[in-house]
């Protein structure tokens, strides 16, 4: 834990110096940073006693035997100029999170 | 790759199906017959260990009734002449074959659907000197005659989803386990509610055997979506009004998997089942898995002997769609890698799923449970501390005194501002 919270320090001490860098001078707004990191600390802590975000990995830790996969893709349109480092909606990492069903 | 059927062409998941499965032997290879009690279609592994009645279950060697496990080797032991046996291993006596060509829905027989009106309590005539003697099978699988000290163990197989299919002996002792729940709570000490600090006994633990289905599936999935590659990247404007922009083409992505899962294990009973965080801390409970399931051992209520048990309240039926929502994430993880080239991300929209077929056990597995009742802003709730009883997996959760915690993050805030203010008077 203890290491977690020199993490979040540093990280939040590292944000705080490039702020101030990048204006040639520190910004009042900077002093955010200490309620952010207090605020840190509190979620990381709390999450570490209670577990609430942990549950049995089944995807990864039932045996598990697939085929060799298969399926098609293609071009639908092309994105100019967008702002958006992603596509929206991503996931293609997050297995638990269900979309429509087609019976 | 091949072409996808479009959406919505998919033949109905077979789950349900109630045809019988032609697939299936109908002996296993230790010719335990896979019959059909229940007159449905749907065939059913008798797994009833047919070398024990209910009542006394006998030390092979001398006769003896008093039989416990001895967790540290695994096996039975009797109390008497000290000689050990283990019961066999369930996966060598019925028919698993090869998944790939599993349909219809097979279960144990200690798998069967619950009979509400059967009683908990059971009623064994004692062999020893024909007293009765009543086993209320919620809480116990054996009572000690009280007239001649027999010890009398329930073994057949009532509808009341007292007696599973097969059971994982505990392999973890009592020691190693309290050793691992003290060393997972001595590292959460710090900010830790002050009450449970003092009150912390984890020589307390009890030993529990968890009812569990373990499903073997066989099931294909279709996930459609959209997908985007990024083609340039570059900056416009300039000075503040400078900016970062994207070009990227966007694709329709399909994706086909046919996969197989053994021994897929989920909660049978509604009330660990039941993972509301923000009410119990049941999910505590999940993380330890998984069991080595492939090691349980035909159903003998000696293992159970020192040990407490919980019920399983729930049949087969109401575990397909958790089932069916696991296997949809198998194959989300599965497909995850085909994707890759998606550098700007993925967003499936559809899935699919086509369950050919599917086999069902119950099983006890064994759990050691630390538990601390704690109430806070009026709200109770028990929190877990969960050893697996096979693996020494530990996780818990430990109840948080917000005011040392608090303490913690004002005075890490503190700090960073006054970095920070020391950061701007020495910039200004």
């Amino acid at each position: 834990m203890m290491a977690a919270m020199i993490a979040e320090l540093g990280s939040v001490f590292s944000f705080a110096i490039f702020a101030a860098s990048d204006d040639g001078g520190a910004s009042p707004w900077l002093l955010l940073a200490g309620p952010a990191g207090g605020g840190g600390v509190y979620f990381l802590s709390w999450r570490y006693y209670r577990n609430t975000h942990k549950s049995h990995a089944f995807e990864r830790e039932t045996r598990v035997e697939a085929q060799s996969i298969t399926g098609d893709e293609h071009k639908i349109k092309s994105i100019t100029g967008t702002k958006k480092s992603g596509i929206d909606g991503a996931n293609q990492t997050d297995h638990r999170r269900r979309v429509q069903r087609l019976p | 790759m091949t072409n996808l059927p479009p959406p919505g062409d998919h033949p109905p998941s077979s789950t349900t199906d109630t045809q019988a499965d032609p697939a299936v032997t109908p002996t296993n290879p230790a010719g335990d017959a896979i019959t059909d009690p229940t007159g449905s279609a749907d065939p059913v592994i008798d797994t009833t260990n047919d070398r024990l009645d209910d009542g006394i279950n006998r030390c092979p060697k001398c006769g003896s009734t008093d039989i416990q496990l001895r967790a540290s080797a695994g096996m039975l032991v009797c109390l008497f002449c000290r000689h050990q046996w283990a019961e066999a291993r369930l996966d060598e006596t019925i028919e698993n074959g090869d998944l790939t060509t599993l349909t219809g829905t097979t279960i144990g027989s200690g798998a069967a659907d619950i009979d509400a009106s059967v009683d908990v309590l059971t009623t064994m005539k004692c062999a020893g000197c024909g007293a009765e003697v009543v086993v209320n099978t919620a809480e116990n699988m054996s009572a000690r005659c009280h007239w001649c000290r027999h010890v009398l163990t329930v073994n057949e197989q009532i509808p009341n989803g007292a007696v599973p299919d097969a059971v994982l002996p505990f392999k973890i002792t009592h020691e190693d386990a309290v050793s691992r729940i003290e060393k997972f709570a001595g590292k959460r000490r710090l900010f830790a509610d002050r009450a449970f600090v003092s009150e912390f006994t984890p020589q307390n633990i009890v030993g529990v055997y968890m009812p569990y289905m373990v499903v073997d599936s066989n099931a294909s999935a279709d996930i459609a979506g959209q997908g985007e590659i990024q083609t340039r990247k570059y900056t416009r404007g300039s000075g503040d009004d400078e900016e970062t922009v994207y070009d990227a083409d966007r694709y329709d992505v399909r994706r086909h998997v046919d996969f197989t899962v053994d021994d897929l294990t989920v909660e049978s009973s509604a009330e660990r089942a039941n993972f509301d965080s923000s009410a119990n801390t049941n999910n505590i409970i999940n993380t330890i898995l998984p069991f080595d399931t492939e090691n349980a051992v035909k159903w003998n209520a000696s293992y159970l002997t020192g040990y407490t048990s919980e019920k399983r309240d729930q049949d087969v039926a109401h575990l397909v769609p958790v089932v069916e929502d696991q296997l949809l994430s198998i194959a989300r993880s599965q497909v995850e890698s085909s994707v890759k080239q998606y550098d700007r991300g993925v967003r499936w929209e559809r899935e699919h799923l086509d369950v050919h077929g599917t086999r069902w056990l119950s099983m006890y597995l064994p759990v050691w449970l630390y538990s601390y009742y704690h109430e806070s802003g009026g709200k109770g709730m028990v929190h877990y501390i969960a050893v697996n009883g096979r693996t020494g997996e530990v996780m818990g959760s430990v109840p948080v005194s917000h005011k040392r915690l608090l303490a913690a993050a004002v005075s890490v805030g503190g700090v960073i501002d006054a970095g920070v203010i020391a950061l701007m008077v020495a910039t200004s």
